[in-house]
């Protein structure tokens, strides 16, 4: 191809060489005078991450609809779901698995699963790892020894520490997903065999059944179906698809 | 008594005076006892072993310096260093702590190891390694005086090579054996350039005696034989591993080659080897090319002016020679003995030209 | 009650009349082992660089096992490890600790289910564990402090969690759903579903083809631009092959797969070739034929012809245990431990299954069949049967062979400061280096199978972990692929967000590997200048993604949110900085006398060397081949914006590390070139609405809706590959579809690394020792890339 560059090392001459040394001996000489230390001064300090960091989660079970979608997406199988005392499922988090990815959060329409920027933690215990859904509820509090933060700047074209007194936070609270109203339809009437898994699956009771003829007729109630595609998933015929409202 | 007292009178007769601290030592006959022990502590030859250059200094410069060259290295490389423990000190104690953890920690002898010699080896170079301190002169203050003693010092300084062979000969393990080897093959390039740099200043000065050069030194060696002085540097990092020619140990290729078994207070003791040689090596340097314990005298430090200006000086050698680490990557084998072979031995021939010229000029 | 290991630890310390002196001296000389097991290895070396400088805290990191206390296993550990972690422990002095960072050595991340990791718990006693993937140097540095704390006597977890009642109430009883992924049960397999598309070029291809291959091929077809099957017979590949090499100028190998079918009882092997010429560059050809499926079915080898494909096959054959007659290295494993179940590619070797739901009594780890090594209960209690276990393969015929030639061998790795996570076995004469004999596979982890048992999107965090130096190529590599399938346009904006990524990504890759190389030469200095400017790509990297290493950000039409024009001026004003800083850099370490000297006309690769052994990117370009997938097939926006590709005609060292140099300046050319370009356009989304559907609204942040557009998404059927030039290389990616599962039948990943180890052995052969380190780095080998 015609528009490739050629490079080629450089050849020293004995000037050259001497040059090169100089300049690597005053590059040296220069930055212990006058040195250019990056250095975050963890856990005295710490840096200050940018407020889409991705870090432990928090769950809002109002919010929760059961949908099952983040334990579907987690690449890492981390989350299960378990029930609670209400008869709902509400996510576990392994954090023995849990890559930090978010993909559950960012699957979660209803905003109940949230990021937190808390990231430096150790375990005594694999057991420990494991949160159940009722730890994840509150913010957790962990050890902090920081009395200040830091941000890298660029100042005049190098990088610098900013060092601000105080804690940097750990949680910000995002406003939730914009929301895209979708509904559960039956798309092949005449298919359904009346297996009832979609009225058992449905954590909102939209579906209901009554029999008709002898038969049972499945009907949604599109005003109570949160569009969380538990019964599209399950549906025994594949019949049932989301739709928007 | 009659012993005792012609002991007093040589220990009397050479004592290190010290104007600041003559008051408190006016005081001190009304105490018993101390007073012979303070005259025993000023003794010179003893000093020169207690305080300076042999123990206290020794000992402070090998707990500090590490801790110095990771301060400045780590300022050189955007970071800084030991720093939490204590850290209203900058880590100071960083290397005490490394120092005692060795010491309280297992020290495993492998099934392969040659047992006795591989636990004696570390302490035995500790000792010889100490040997040349008796011979260097800090100002006017020495343990021994002979008029041999540079030839000497070298004479030991080429042991030390020995010792390290033997570390890695009892370890009996692949990378030792390599280590040692390739430790072997670099003794002898920097062997041979070094002397001759050394001799090359005997016979500018005349004398091999320290305290005689210091004296001759109105100008410091370094200028008269700046070409030896390079060579003699040289030497001396390639002698103690240093950057460009940390060869035999390099931590990449070999895992420390020589030290990769010792483990606990033994491989403390060889962590220190090196900081052990370089002090003596950047000492030496200090009486051949830097004129010694000369320098202004301070007031009130009588002959503790001396020693200040050789523990000075030592440092910046020292600390010249600790940021190499900083600057260079690591020659490999065959460079280094190309490089010991024929640019540094020609270069060495060149500085004992010089010298002979200088010498010649001189008389005429 | 016996005392565990742990405990033994804690009392040495705890007891004589030294006691505190011993805590005060154990707690700040707390000297981590350099055990790089994994990818979170990378976060190790930020951690002990200048970013945070964990010598801060006393934490020197050490190559020698002997003379340090503590270990950071850090992430995986392989079954072919496993052994390797336990006799570095045992070789450690009391007291000794070790922390687990990276959620692959607790249970096993997004690897918990793969047929050849083990649980570090299991094999030596932990104290700490360390949440992350990769762990952030923050929470490394939390370990650490945890471990000083527990030293002092506090032995406690840093995270305390608030209890919160859930709500109660009597509702329904709901079942829970099974399973979201959707197995065809009998899948129909094509490698050659033909496909129309407007390639003159290739129509007159095929007509070539079929004149040359008379006789010799049952079928040939266009699968897409740029790609051909060609179907042939056992009998005839070797013959097939040959023409295609003779007549068509075909040299290299880019990858080699065997696709498992067993409905059909047959398994599929494929070649894919191509030629560095002109016209045949961006050409893939497929040779591909059946075999019947038998335990150990045999098919010629092609190394004969083309040694790139030589470890390829190897490693087939450990995965499907198929015999590539002529090929050396058939016997044994390759790739795999001996423990590793055998033939695990296969299809009806399952692994274990997701569980959606949790329920008391259900073990929450995964289980490990066949079991992994396990060490015996104390250090103290060693059998001789569980000695001889413990011990590292010897190798007793090459220890043999070199005794009589007297040369000496040194076995390098996996644990050795110089070797990264691999073992070497080097045969010297003198200072010469006679032979290296590679041992990969420690930290293989299985990538492909899991694949194939993952939905498509949860394969994008898969994708990256091999490279986590180089996140965004890797994963753009597999969505690239999708998006072909699936023939969607990816709107302009995220071509060019993608792109700056993409460039960034290669920075950051590049400073990786000039910070291991002034490693490798002893250099601190380089390696800390190296990772500090690292450290600013990881800061753009955190801002852009939420995430330093691990972005998992590039889905299949676009990313994941727009970015703010914040972070697009922080990433204009970034680059001025690296250049800045890359001066000092330059001037310290690469232009460094001693350096050069070490650099120049060591491993030496002429260009037809280096198309023999196959190896790609940077490396083959310095030696003279002018391939550049960006150039040759380009992408995203590659052919809008202005840059040059590298090359050079030395092919040694210092070709190689000064041919990336230029690359990674022109790296930046391009990142300049596209912040500003993207900040004139319009914010109007940044997913392609044809994969959005229903969910538009979401296209410009998928925040809520990422498992309803993605989990069920099906690709056609066939085979789609992609090419994309990574930092260290081509990458390929082979995605082979049923058209009907909702996870890929079989994905099969070629990584640069993978490919230029065959030129790391040659270009070392006949060098001096040293130099294997010169040559290893400069070929900027990543061995989790590598083994994948
Ligand atoms: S995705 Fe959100 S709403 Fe759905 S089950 Fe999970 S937490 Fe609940
Ligand atoms: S962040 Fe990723 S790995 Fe962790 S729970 Fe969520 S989806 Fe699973
Ligand atoms: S995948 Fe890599 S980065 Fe993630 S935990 Fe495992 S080793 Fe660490």
């Amino acid at each position: 191809m015609k528009s490739m560059k050629k490079v080629v090392g450089p050849e020293y001459n004995l000037g050259e060489k001497i040059k090169t040394n100089v300049y690597a001996v005053g590059v040296a000489m220069q930055e212990s005078v006058y040195p250019h230390t990056a250095t975050v001064f963890y856990p005295r300090e710490r840096k200050k991450m940018p407020d889409n960091f991705r870090g432990f989660i928090l769950f809002d079970p109002d919010k929760c609809i059961s949908c099952f979608n983040c334990s579907f997406v987690c690449p890492a199988n981390a989350i299960r779901m378990k029930e609670a005392p209400n008869k709902r499922y509400y996510p576990t988090v392994d954090y023995g698995r849990c890559i930090f990815c978010h993909f559950c959060i960012d699957s979660c329409s209803g905003g109940a699963l949230k990021a937190t920027k808390i990231h430096d933690v150790a375990y005594k215990d694999m057991d420990e790892m494991f949160t159940p859904t009722e730890e994840m509820i509150e913010l957790p509090e962990i050890i902090r020894e920081d009395k200040k933060y830091v941000e890298y700047e660029i100042e005049e074209d190098d990088l610098h520490l900013k060092r601000t007194k105080g804690e940097d936070y750990l949680f910000v609270d995002v406003p939730p997903p914009i929301q895209i109203p979708m509904v559960s339809q039956c798309i092949d009437r005449a298919s359904c065999i009346g297996c009832r898994v979609c009225e058992e699956m449905c954590e909102s009771g939209a579906i209901s059944s009554s029999a008709e003829n002898g038969m049972l007729r499945m009907k949604i109630d599109t005003d109570k179906c949160t569009g969380c595609g538990l019964c599209v998933k399950e549906c025994s015929m594949q019949i049932l698809k989301l739709e928007r409202k | 008594m009659e012993v005792i007292n012609t002991l007093m009178e040589t220990v009397m007769s050479n004592q290190v005076s010290i104007p600041l601290i003559e008051p408190m030592l006016d005081l001190l006959p009304e105490i018993p006892m101390l007073q012979y022990m303070v005259a025993f502590m000023l003794w010179k030859p003893l000093f020169a072993i207690l305080i300076c250059p042999g123990l206290t200094v020794g000992g402070i410069t090998l707990l500090f310096f590490p801790w110095i060259e990771r301060k400045l290295c780590g300022r050189a490389q955007w970071r800084v260093g030991p720093h939490e423990i204590v850290w209203w000190l900058g880590g100071v104690i960083q290397i005490l702590a490394d120092t005692l953890r060795f010491l309280f920690q297992e020290v495993i002898v492998h099934k392969d190891a040659h047992r006795p010699y591989f636990l004696q080896f570390p302490f035995l170079s500790f000792m010889i390694f100490l040997l040349p301190l008796l011979f260097i002169p800090a100002g006017t203050i020495v343990a021994i005086q002979t008029p041999y003693a540079i030839q000497i010092i070298l004479a030991l300084v080429c042991l030390f090579p020995l010792f390290i062979l033997g570390l890695g000969w009892a370890s009996n393990s692949r990378f030792a054996y390599i280590g040692t080897v390739r430790e072997a093959f670099v003794y002898f390039a920097y062997e041979i350039p070094f002397i001759i740099a050394a001799i090359a200043m005997i016979i500018l000065y005349g004398t091999s005696d320290p305290l005689l050069m210091a004296s001759r030194q109105s100008i410091p060696g370094i200028i008269l034989n700046p070409i030896a002085a390079l060579v003699f540097f040289i030497g001396a990092a390639m002698a103690t591993s240093r950057m460009p020619f940390e060869i035999a140990e390099s931590d990449q290729e070999l895992c420390a080659g020589p030290h990769v078994e010792y483990s606990g207070i033994a491989f403390g003791l060889i962590y220190v080897l090196c900081y052990e040689k370089a002090y003596i090596l950047s000492a030496l340097m200090t009486i051949l090319f830097l004129g010694g314990g000369s320098g202004p005298a301070i007031a009130g430090l009588g002959d503790l002016s001396g020693v200040f200006w050789f523990v000075v000086k030592t440092y910046l050698v020292l600390t010249t020679l600790f940021m190499l680490r900083t600057v260079y990557p690591r020659y490999r084998l065959d460079q280094g003995l190309k490089l010991g072979w024929s640019p540094m031995l020609c270069l060495a021939l060149i500085g004992l030209a010089i010298s002979l010229v200088v010498v010649a000029v001189r008389v005429i | 009650m016996e005392e565990t290991e742990k405990d033994r630890n804690i009392r040495i310390l705890h007891s004589g009349v030294f006691t505190p002196l011993r805590r005060w001296a154990t707690k700040w000389s707390l000297w981590p082992c350099h055990f790089l097991t994994s990818c979170c290895g990378v976060e190790l070396a930020h951690t002990g660089a200048c970013g945070y400088d964990m010598e801060r805290l006393g934490t020197l990191n050490m190559g020698i096992s002997r003379q340090t206390n503590f270990i950071m296993v850090e992430g995986t550990i392989t079954r072919k490890m496993a052994r390797a972690l336990r006799i570095v422990w045992e070789q450690m002095p009391d007291p000794k600790f070790v922390n687990v960072i990276g959620a692959c050595g607790q249970r096993g991340g997004i690897f918990w289910n793969s047929y050849n990791i083990t649980r570090p718990s299991d094999i030596v006693p932990v104290d700490f564990f360390v949440p992350g993937c990769p762990i952030t140097p923050e929470s490394l540095l939390r370990g650490v402090r945890a471990v000083q704390e527990k030293i002092e006597g506090r032995d406690n977890t840093t995270i305390r969690f608030k209890h919160v009642e859930l709500p109660s109430g009597d509702g329904e009883e709901n079942r829970a759903p099974t399973t979201p992924k959707i197995f065809a049960p009998t899948p129909l397999v094509r490698v050659d579903v033909p496909r129309d598309v407007d390639w003159a070029f290739g129509n007159d291809l095929v007509k070539n083809l079929k004149a040359q291959l008379k006789g010799l091929y049952t079928s040939i077809t266009i699968t897409d631009k740029n790609r051909i099957a060609i179907k042939t017979t056992p009998e005839n590949l070797v013959e097939t092959s040959r023409k295609l090499s003779d007549t068509m100028g075909v040299d290299h190998v880019k990858n080699v797969n065997v696709i498992d079918v067993p409905h059909e009882r047959k398994f599929m092997v494929e070649y894919m070739v191509s030629g560095y010429t002109e016209e045949l560059m961006p050409v893939i050809l497929t040779i591909f034929t059946e075999i019947g499926r038998e335990a150990e079915p045999e098919i010629p080898s092609l190394t004969s012809l083309w040694e790139s494909a030589n470890y390829s096959e190897r490693e087939l054959h450990d995965f499907f245990g198929v015999q590539f007659k002529g090929n050396e290295g058939m016997k044994g494993k390759f790739l795999l431990a001996p423990d590793t179940p055998d033939t695990p590619l296969r299809k009806d070797f399952k692994l274990e299954e997701e569980q959606y739901t949790i329920e008391d009594g259900v073990p929450l780890t995964s289980a490990i069949t066949p079991p992994h090594y396990m060490p015996p209960s104390s250090s103290l209690s060693y059998s001789e049967s569980e000695l001889e276990d413990l011990k590292m393969p010897a190798y007793e015929d090459v220890l043999k062979e070199a005794e009589k030639n007297d040369e000496f061998v040194a076995f390098i790795g996996p644990h050795h400061s110089g070797s990264g996570h691999l073992r070497w076995v080097m045969r010297m004469k003198g200072d010469i280096i006679k032979d290296v004999i590679p041992d990969p596979g420690y930290v293989h982890r299985s990538m492909e199978k899991i694949a194939e048992n993952r939905l498509y999107i949860q394969n994008v965090p898969l994708t990256e972990r091999p490279n986590i130096t180089d996140p965004i190529n890797m994963n753009l590599g597999y969505v690239r692929a999708i998006e072909n399938a699936l023939g969607i346009e990816v709107p302009e904006r995220a071509k060019y967000i993608r792109t700056i990524m993409a460039e960034l990504s290669r920075i950051g890759a590049f400073f990786y590997d000039m910070g291991i190389f002034p490693l490798f030469m002893g250099h601190s200095t380089g390696f800390m200048y190296s990772f500090a400017i690292r450290e600013m790509v990881l800061e753009l990297m955190v801002r852009m993604t939420g995430s330093r290493c691990t972005p998992s950000f590039i889905i299949p039409g676009g990313i994941r949110r727009d970015i703010s024009d914040d972070v697009l001026d922080r990433t204009r004003k970034f680059t001025t900085a690296i250049h800045k800083r890359l001066k000092k850099y330059e001037n310290i370490f690469v232009y460094n006398p001693v350096l050069i000297s070490r650099m120049k006309e060591v491993g030496v690769l002429t260009r037809e060397e280096a198309i023999r052994c196959g190896i790609v990117g940077p490396f083959l370009r310095a030696s003279g081949v002018e391939y550049d997938v960006r150039k040759a097939e380009p992408y995203e926006v590659y052919d809008k914006l202005d840059w040059e590709a590298t090359t050079g005609d030395a092919g040694d060292c210092l070709g190689r590390i000064f041919g990336r140099l230029e690359e990674m300046k022109q790296s930046v050319k391009i990142v300049r070139q596209a912040v500003d370009a993207v900040q004139e356009m319009p914010r109007d989304g940044v997913i392609s609405e044809e994969i959005l559907g229903d969910y538009k609204e979401a296209s410009g942040d998928i925040r809520g809706y990422l498992y309803n557009v993605y989990g069920d998404l099906v690709l056609p059927k066939g085979e789609w590959t992609s090419v994309t030039e990574a930092a260290r290389g081509t990458v390929l990616y082979s995605i082979i579809s049923d058209g009907e599962s909702n996870v890929p039948y079989r994905v099969r990943i070629i990584t640069p690394c993978w490919m230029n180890l065959r030129g790391i052995i040659e270009a070392s052969k006949g060098e001096r020792v040293a130099d294997f380190w010169t040559v290893y780095a400069s070929f900027g080998y990543f061995p989790p890339e590598a083994d994948r």
